[in-house]
């Protein structure tokens, strides 16, 4: 009988494990399923030109390059090249000076897609003086 | 003697495991609050080489332009007037290094971010950072 007795005995403070790990595993598994990758945000720095600056600039500095953004596609120093072209070019220039002013045109029916992909290009080479111009 | 101590170890225990899951489940669903203020219909274009957002500036001020050109803050439609307003309102409180941060849909045209960059300049803000996803999530 006393036998029994202590068979039947348990603890009230015991801790059940095996259920909990089970329901830790179920938690742990719906917050993967239900969880949705963050979009990870960067910033691109630009400066406007400042309204007097406008008025009185007459003459550009001799270390500026000009790139525009239009509709179909990109310009750089006037001739019209893709996104790979205006890569390579401004990783060469990147390369030999990273004191370049870089002006960035951009038409009003340009996508704004362009001008990150200049803004970006440019973060990649190095170069930070970086001026918006708006056509 | 040993037995109780060992009980209240293991009641102590649960209590414990209790309280860390209750953290984990609330940092989990409070994760993604901060995104919560995004526009999901803005795609921002993909500039992998940016500097990456780290420290966020309390004064920022986030201006959305949807792919048709809409301008909003904080889901708020707003002509040029009232965009204006808002800048001129943010400078005079928080002075002209306030950032704005324009937060544009890829294919908006530039027209439009052109006119945020109109009213920043005549509230006096000339830098401006300009949004854009350094990864896309999923």
């Amino acid at each position: 009988m006393a036998r029994k007795r202590r068979l039947v005995v348990e603890h009230p403070g015991e801790l059940n494990l095996v259920a909990m790990i089970d329901v830790a595993f179920q938690l742990l598994n719906y917050f993967i399923i239900s969880s949705r990758p963050l979009d990870v945000l960067a910033n691109l720095d630009i400066l406007r030109p400042e309204a007097d600056d406008i008025s009185t600039k007459e003459e550009e500095p001799p270390q500026m390059l000009e790139i525009l953004v239009h509709r179909d596609g990109y310009a750089i120093q006037k001739r019209n090249v893709g996104l790979a072209e205006l890569d390579r070019q401004l990783t060469r220039l990147g390369g030999s000076s990273r004191n370049v002013s870089v002006v960035i045109k951009c038409t009003g029916n340009s996508p704004h897609a362009g001008l990150v992909n200049v803004l970006d290009v440019c973060a990649k080479v190095g170069l930070t003086k970086l001026a918006v111009f708006s056509m | 003697m040993r037995k109780r101590e060992d009980e209240s170890l293991g009641g102590a225990l649960i209590a414990m495991i209790d309280v860390v899951f209750q953290i984990i489940i609330f940092f989990v669903c409070t994760a993604n609050l901060q995104d919560s203020g995004r526009d999901p219909r803005i795609q921002l274009a993909v500039a992998p080489h940016a500097q990456l957002v780290i420290k966020k500036d309390p004064r920022e001020i986030v201006v959305d332009v949807d792919s048709h050109g809409s301008v909003t803050i904080a889901r708020t439609p707003l002509s040029s007037g009232q965009l204006l307003h808002v800048l001129r309102k943010a400078t005079a409180e928080y002075g002209r290094d306030v950032p704005v941060i324009v937060r544009a849909d890829g294919r908006a045209s530039h027209e439009m971010v052109r006119q945020i960059m109109d009213a920043s300049a005549a509230a006096g803000i000339w830098r401006i950072k300009i949004s854009a996803l350094k990864e896309k999530g999923g």
